[in-house]
């Protein structure tokens, strides 16, 4: 059976068949889903291999390859063309380019001019039903011979008159009014002569199919086989990977459980193949009859000492491959399981990332074991259905020179691309054609040529660039619009707000612009910030409650630093440590035992029937239960007071870990200072003549501690937190690889409060404020919490400001569930922002609710420039923010690093969500009704399917699939010298992954990059609605809504884009908002 | 219509209340899903929340009634109520519907109620926007008339409609996600593996019709002397099925239900569909796998504890198939590397050992058994989508990576070169898919023979012609011909591997052609409620059986 063995060398380009299969791998692994075990779930380009090639090519190659959709149906757009989403001149202005060449040329003779053709044909979406539908309605509907449904009542006239000028000579039309004429009192003869009309045009109908018909191209060959597999498939009708997929998906979930199983695979460590030889190898059992003889074989491949590759070697030759093939028969095997295949890979590439235990997956081992088993069922399929004695080879050579017999029968039946006939025929009938020249053979061959050449990819992508115009076309007339409005009155503060100055640095993702815009409005005169939101600090981080260290910075940095939170008082940690372990053993073993044998019983006969009471509470009152929950959880001990522990002490590593405790002072001042000089809020040294003038006293180079507090700065990580949820991790904070941001703020604010920091920055010339303080806090954008950490380190004299800021993030915090929950189907529309507050909690803590938050969804632009710009701009949760001076960065250094970090995070959150939307089963996940956790690393549907990636639809139904839209307030020759300098980002930008504009940081112009070049954007309709408040946008309203301008906001900010105010500086004590 | 039975000895008052509960339990489930189906039908679709209020609302109405009822046993001390509706297109005055009220019925009756209630309250979060969301209710209504059925059924064929109703809710809830083919192929297997089984209730019926009587016999003796919740306790205080005169029979008959149960509490050998039954909405398998429907097999046995008792041979099996269900789906259980595999072990863990405690005659502890289990269970499955989050906050209590359960596995109970073995054996469940499909290849074979000669016998009969011969090759093979469908949210594109399906199918239909005919019933069923995409797979079925036929 095994008689083959790892084979002689056949030199492939000078390679081994084993280097062969290596470098083969390696290009295909690109392909697989590069998502990694949940808990470390981060936003990717769902096409990451295909980002050198433009967004286009990119998307109809992997739909070609991965038999998934590139772009919204053509339903959908027809939908939106309906809603007005898209917008006729939106068609138009996509087809201009085109119609500056042929616009008026005629498609056919008489017929439309191509301008017209492919406005109509984009405008208007028909079914054009395949196979057994479209036989149905040309057979037992005749449509063959009756006009389209959406034929209008003109055109249905004028063609009938058409008919009869051809077949009778007589005018139908006014054979009809005679009918009419006569009213009801000869309804014989009307119906004659209706019966007449029918017939005409049922007869030039026909004669036009007939005349199309015979213009038809062949229809498009079938897809060549790459695998053994989809060969029989045709032939045999027997899917082979029906055998081969149930083991494989079984042996890789337990080879990569991180915990689930109580009873883990042995003998891990010698991977994949390893496992499977041995547990597949052993003698007995009985085994499906499709694996007769593999067991013996696997004995004699571990006697031998085969290595994956010489497995891999033998299996394709014993499945009859010609070399040649086998490349694409490896792409074709491995993207049949993408998911599981994708995730050895992970595995294998990134073994920091597996939660619990590295297991040594190798992706060479998963092709050789799903190889192996291939060659056994494709033996078992072929002997049992044509006979012993079948090879593999006798299934016929590969490609598409070879038509197979079983294809050849079923071509038979029409040889034609019959739907193609369909779609040209209806379009006659639609536009403005006049029949009769379309029979002659050249005018219908130019007709079918014209349907052809326009098909539905070309149509969707088309539609898809209207979709994204015209959104892109408001977001940037609302810019101009709003950088164009009269300049606010001089008036204070429009409520008696605070006073004091504070400034408060949120992450830029778009789930905090709501956030930030209701501060605003609560607490005019605050200051906020859009950053990364790891804030410039790269660590691995270990909580207390931690059972490990995790990175906490983006997936592209490997941290080099580890941060650790201590308790400040060790009896009181060990205290709370003890109290935790019993706490936590008395669940570990309540999980255990619920599974297990005699532990299940004594409990569940014991306390089965007490858990009806959580069981109830969880199903009816989900919140209540929660908190009880929750509460009962917090009694396992009070957790001691903490700090981070961010400055080195020595050099060595920490015990267990392999990078040294905390950072020097040096690198902790580069940190507070790239941050400070890239979000724009440090003093420009020396303060300004403007400044002097205005502050006053501010200008005191070094202010004594006054009676008035320093401004307080806030640092406001975020994450998220939700049960029902296998995506948790996917809510997170993406600038810190999937985590928490919550311990960066913290770490930030350690450092910036750091005096010896403050003495390295004052040296190099960033002076802060000695009475300035940062505190660091935590969003949950689940449930809304905030957090604040080490507030008692507070000098007393910032505590008031402190207290004003805790109040007002409180109520902000508010606002923000109010504006949230209008998305949730299940929020009545006029809840109040305390009810809203509890809605968007109980989200956060339903077993039952699959849609904790909507994360990411609905995002769409990136603005990177000075909030004072933006500031009052009614923006939908749909913009990602980052601060950004231009002012302050002549040289455009600050702007290329921004870029690069920005532009990769931001497309890859944006696409994720558009590859999911528009095939939520090809690139989503699906629903996630079914999912089952797997091995603690994904999710499966139901009892056994590939490993699920992307994301589900829950998470994803409410956004619009765009690209994501980069507004930067920098001159175009800037950013055109930055792309140049920087391939990568170019590559994102002229590839067309994203689109970029730049926004004039001096007028209210903005230039849309195309093809290379900035061109400059002509406003369209340059009106912005005015309201008192965001609530008054929004409320009651579930949809996309426009930006609109939040009245009074922008007065506020002192901060124009000319000049600025002292008030903005840390270096000043004497705020100017008490002067004005 | 509905006539009071001698046995309940109530008078006046009492009577009526206990009587028009018992009547409503089983007939307000019954409407409620008669309401939803026809609305569906003529597509209405009420509003979400009312669909789910209707359904939650209703069980709980019933949950009330159980207790009320319960209640009215304790106050009366009377051991049973039976309330006797005859159906007046009746063949015979013999033939009745019977419902019992009685102490192994109320709690059952009371907490299933209770549960499909909650689930229903949980499950308007859970499906809200999912395209089958009415589907699911209708199915759950279904579900839950077909449980009361089932526990307050006074009569053996009465309790087997119930059972039907299960069993059918069950495979059409598995196959909710009917455009992947996982869940039509798992739904199958499951409906297969009940129908096979079913047959023992019919045999049971059938036969215990012969001996006499198929009503349940109510408890002998005075009302208990104890009180309050004690009374309940008493061992042989309910109502269980008549026992035959030959203690035969008696075998027979309890051979008969126990392969019921076999397939409807997945005992082996037929255990390999429940852990296939995860591919419905969470909710679902919570209430069907977790909680009700993996039990009424037991419960069947409670209710028959009098001819097991008469049955010493049947009891020795109930006792060996129990405990040799449980050992294996420990075993399998803990090799299992997803969190729904994993519990559906368990469940079948417990599930058997409920059923070796019943055989041994441990009757009240089975009964505390099952509803703590039941309890446990379901809200299990519910957090199962939590697994990661609750994970993470276990590990940080531990405060360190000791989640592993290495050492806690039965292996280190048996010596080290049998480990691999046994692994295997966990691994490959037992091996027990492998094992059948020998045992049906031939068997499917058989029934086809006969199938065979039954058609040219009727053929003969009629005087028809005999059948056109089916010509060889590729009748089976609709591949192509299907209309794209339109896709929805969620669904795979029109047009991926369109064959998929069909060929599960035929597969299906090749193998195992027993219920080909059942299944295309339960098929349309399913279109009834939905989409195109059904009606498709109608199509395809047609053309498969056209082909088959």
């Amino acid at each position: 059976m095994a008689g083959a063995g790892p084979v002689e060398d056949v030199s492939h380009a000078g390679m081994s068949p084993a280097a062969t299969i290596l470098a083969v791998l390696d290009e295909v692994a690109d392909l697989l889903p590069q998502q990694a075990p949940l808990s470390f779930f981060v936003h990717h380009n769902t096409l990451h291999a295909f980002e050198d090639l433009p967004f286009r090519n990119g998307v109809l190659g992997a739909s070609d390859l991965f038999g998934t959709r590139p772009f919204q149906s053509e339903q959908a757009f027809g939908e939106h063309l309906r809603t007005g989403r898209i917008a006729a001149g939106d068609v138009r202005a996509v087809l201009a380019e085109a119609d500056v060449i042929d616009g008026d040329v005629e498609v056919v003779p008489g017929g439309p001019t191509w301008a017209e053709f492919r406005f109509r044909r984009l405008t208007t979406v028909f079914e054009i039903p395949r196979g057994a539908g479209l036989r149905w309605l040309l057979e037992e509907e005749d449509a063959r011979h009756r006009f389209h449904p959406l034929v209008g009542q003109d055109r249905r006239d004028r063609l009938r008159d058409e008919a009869a000028r051809r077949y009778a000579g007589l005018s139908t039309v006014g054979g009809r009014d005679a009918g009419e004429r006569r009213g009801g009192r000869d309804r014989l003869a009307r119906r004659g002569a209706r019966g007449q009309a029918v017939s005409l045009e049922a007869r030039l109908l026909g004669e036009l199919w007939r005349a199309l018909e015979n213009q038809c191209p062949p229809a498009p060959p079938p897809a060549a086989p790459a695998r053994r597999r989809d060969q029989i498939l045709r032939r045999l009708d027997v899917d082979t990977d029906d055998l081969v997929h149930p083991p494989l998906i079984r042996l890789c979930a337990a080879f990569l459980d991180q915990g689930v199983a109580h009873w883990p695979m042995p003998g891990r460590a010698d991977g994949l193949l390893g496992v499977f030889r041995r547990l597949f190898g052993l003698s007995d059992g009985p085994l499906d009859v499709a694996w007769r003889g593999l067991a013996e074989h696997l004995r004699t491949q571990v006697r031998e000492g085969w290595s994956a590759e010489d497995t891999v070697v033998w299996a394709l030759r014993e499945l009859g491959l010609p070399e040649a093939a086998w490349p694409a028969a490896i792409q074709a095997s491995l993207l049949s399981l993408r998911g599981w295949a994708g995730m050895v890979r992970q595995v294998e590439l990134r073994p920091d990332q597996v939660p619990a235990h590295p297991v040594p997956g190798r992706l060479v081992d998963f092709l050789a074991v799903q190889l192996v088993l291939e060659v056994f069922a494709t033996r078992h399929v072929l002997t049992s259905r044509l006979g012993p004695e079948v090879s593999p080879r006798e299934l016929g050579p590969f490609g598409r020179s070879e038509p197979e017999p079983a294809l050849a029968l079923r071509a038979a039946g029409g040889a034609i691309d019959t739907p193609l006939v369909y779609e040209a025929f209806v379009l006659a009938q639609l536009m403005d054609a006049a029949i009769g020249p379309l029979l002659e053979p050249s005018a219908a061959g130019s007709w079918m040529d014209a349907v052809a050449g326009f098909d539905d990819r070309e149509r969707r992508w088309l539609l898809h660039l209207a979709y994204e115009r015209n959104y892109r076309t408001a977001v940037l007339d609302a810019l101009y619009a709003y950088s164009r409005r009269d300049e606010p009155a001089p008036a204070p503060p429009p409520s008696p707000g605070p006073g004091v100055p504070l400034h408060a640095v949120f992450c830029m993702d778009e789930r905090e612009e709501s956030l930030r815009r209701h501060l605003e409005e609560c607490y005019p005169d605050v200051r906020t910030y859009g950053a990364a939101g790891f804030f410039g600090v790269a660590m691995a981080y270990q909580g207390l409650d931690d059972a490990r260290p995790r990175p906490l910075c983006p997936v592209t940095l490997t941290p080099t630093h580890l941060v650790v939170e201590r308790a400040e008082d060790y009896a009181a940690h060990d205290a709370y440590r003890r109290a935790r372990r019993r706490y936590g053993r008395v669940g570990h073993n309540l999980a255990t035992a619920r599974g297990t044998l005699g532990r299940g019983a004594a409990l569940t006969m014991a306390a089965g029937l007490a858990s009806v009471v959580p069981l109830a509470g969880r199903c009816l009152f989900p919140r209540a239960a929660e908190h009880w929950a929750g509460r009962l959880h917090h009694r396992a001990g009070v957790r001691p007071r903490t700090r981070l522990v961010i400055e080195r002490a020595r050099d060595e590593p920490a015990e267990g870990t392999t990078l040294p405790v905390g950072f020097t002072v040096a690198e902790m001042a580069d940190i507070v200072e790239t941050m400070l000089v890239t979000i724009g809020l440090t003093a420009e040294p020396p303060p300004t003549t403007t400044a002097a003038a205005a502050g006053g006293a501010g200008a005191d180079p070094d202010p004594g501690p006054g009676p008035d507090p320093g401004p307080l700065v806030l640092v406001i990580g975020h994450g998220s937190s939700s049960l029902n949820n296998p995506h948790e991790a996917a809510h997170d904070c993406g600038a810190t690889g999937g985590g928490r941001g919550g311990p960066n703020a913290r770490a930030f604010a350690a450092m910036a409060n750091h005096p010896r920091v403050r003495e390295e920055l004052t040296r190099r010339g960033q002076r802060l404020h000695p009475d300035t303080w940062f505190v660091g806090a935590y969003h949950n954008t689940c449930d809304e919490s905030v957090d604040f950490y080490d507030t008692d380190l507070l000098p007393a004299g910032a505590r008031p400001a402190l207290r004003r800021a805790e109040s007002a993030l409180a109520e902000a915090v508010r606002l923000n569930a109010h504006e949230r929950a209008r998305r949730f189907a299940s929020a009545p529309p006029d809840l109040d922002p305390d009810q809203a507050l509890a809605h968007v909690q109980s989200h956060a803590r339903d077993l039952g609710q699959p849609r904790p938050e909507y994360g990411h969804a609905t995002n769409a632009v990136c603005l990177i420039g000075r909030r004072s710009r933006t500031r009052g701009l009614y923006l939908d949760r749909r913009a990602f923010l980052v601060s950004y001076d231009p002012d302050r960065d002549p040289d455009g250094e600050v702007l290329t690093r921004l870029l690069l970090s920005v532009g990769p995070v931001g497309a890859g959150i944006n696409l994720e969500y558009y590859f999911s939307v528009v095939d939520p089963a090809g690139y989503g996940c699906g629903t996630k009704l079914p999912h089952n956790i797997t091995a603690l690393v994904g999710v499966m549907d139901g009892y056994s399917s590939d490993l699920r990636t992307g994301l589900p639809w829950q998470m994803v139904e409410i956004h619009e699939p765009m690209r994501l839209l980069v507004i930067v307030e920098a001159e175009p020759a800037t950013l055109t010298r930055i792309l140049r300098e920087q391939p990568g980002l170019d590559r994102l930008v002229s590839g067309g992954w994203i689109q970029l504009v730049a926004w004039n940081p001096r007028g209210p112009d903005s230039y849309l990059y195309v093809d290379g070049t900035f061109r400059p954007h002509e406003p369209e309709d340059p009106r912005l609605p005015v309201v008192a408040r965001s609530a008054d946008v929004y409320a009651g309203r579930r949809d996309h809504l426009a930006f609109a301008e939040v009245a009074g906001m922008a007065a506020a900010d002192l901060h124009g884009p000319a000049a600025h105010d002292p008030h903005a500086e840390l270096t000043s004590t004497v705020p100017a908002g008490h002067v004005g | 219509m509905i006539s009071p039975d001698a046995g309940g000895g109530l008078t006046g008052g009492a009577h009526a209340a206990a009587v028009e509960l018992l009547f409503g339990a089983v007939a307000l489930p019954a409407a409620v899903t008669a309401v939803l189906a026809l609305a569906l039908w003529f597509r209405v679709r009420p509003s979400e929340k009312v669909s789910s209020t209707v359904v939650s609302a209703s069980f709980g109405l019933v949950a009330t009634a159980a207790a009320a009822l319960g209640a009215l046993l304790l106050a009366t001390g009377r051991p049973m109520v039976a309330v006797e509706c005859r159906a007046w297109f009746g063949p015979t005055p013999g033939w009745h519907w019977r419902l019992v009220a009685d102490r192994l019925s109320i709690p059952f009756s009371a907490f299933a109620a209770g549960l499909i209630g909650m689930i229903g309250a949980l499950s308007r979060r859970y499906l809200h926007r999912e395209g089958g969301f009415w589907r699911f209710y209708v199915l759950l209504a279904l579900f839950g008339t077909g449980v009361e059925l089932v526990v307050l059924g006074g009569s053996l064929p009465l309790m087997s409609v119930g059972w039907e109703l299960v069993g059918l809710s069950s495979a059409l809830l598995i196959s909710f996600f009917h455009d992947r083919p996982g869940p039509v192929r798992n739904g199958l297997r499951a409906f297969l593996t009940y129908r096979t089984c079913d047959i023992g209730l019919v045999l049971a019926a059938g036969w215990l019709a012969a001996a006499g009587s198929v009503d349940l016999v109510s408890p002998a003796g005075a009302p208990s002397p104890l009180i309050g919740a004690a009374r309940w306790a008493g061992s042989s205080g309910w109502a269980t099925l008549p026992v035959p005169a030959s203690s035969s029979r008696a075998t027979l008959v309890a051979a008969a239900l126990i392969l019921a149960v076999v397939g409807k509490s997945a005992l082996l050998p037929a255990s390999g569909w429940l852990p296939r039954a995860m591919e419905g909405p969470t909710p679902s398998s919570a209430v069907f796998y977790g909680a009700l429907s993996v039990h009424l097999g037991p419960y069947l046995l409670l209710r028959s504890h009098a001819l097991l008792e008469a049955a010493p041979a049947a009891r020795v099996v109930v006792v060996g198939l129990g405990l040799a269900t449980a050992l294996h789906a420990t075993l399998v259980g803990r090799a299992q590397s997803d969190i729904k595999s994993s519990l559906a072990y368990a469940s079948m863990t417990q599930v058997g050992l409920i059923v070796a405690e019943i055989g041994v005659g441990l009757y009240v502890p089975a009964v505390v058994h099952i509803l703590g289990h039941a309890t446990i269970r379901a809200a299990q499955i519910l957090r199962s989508p939590s697994l990661l989050h609750d994970r993470h906050h276990l590990e940080q209590a531990l405060g360190g990576p000791s989640l592993t359960h290495q050492g806690r596995h039965p292996a280190r109970l048996i010596p080290r070169r049998w480990r691999p073995r046994l692994y295997r054996y966990a691994f490959a469940h037992g091996h027990l898919d492998a094992r059948l499909r020998r045992l049906a290849i031939p068997l499917s074979r058989a029934l086809r023979t006969v199938d065979g000669w039954q058609r040219r016998a009727a053929d003969r009969i009629g005087g028809a012609q005999p059948a056109r011969p089916v010509p060889p090759g590729p009748v089976l093979r609709p591949t192509g011909l299907r209309p794209p469908v339109p896709r929805q949210p969620g669904y795979p594109p029109a047009g991926r591997r369109p064959a998929q399906t069909l060929r599960t199918i035929d597969t299906i239909a090749l193998h195992d052609d027993i219920a080909l005919h059942d299944d295309i019933a339960l098929h349309d069923d399913i279109a009834l409620h939905d989409d195109i995409a059904v009606q498709n797979d109608i199509a395809v079925h047609n053309d498969v059986t056209v082909g088959e036929s």
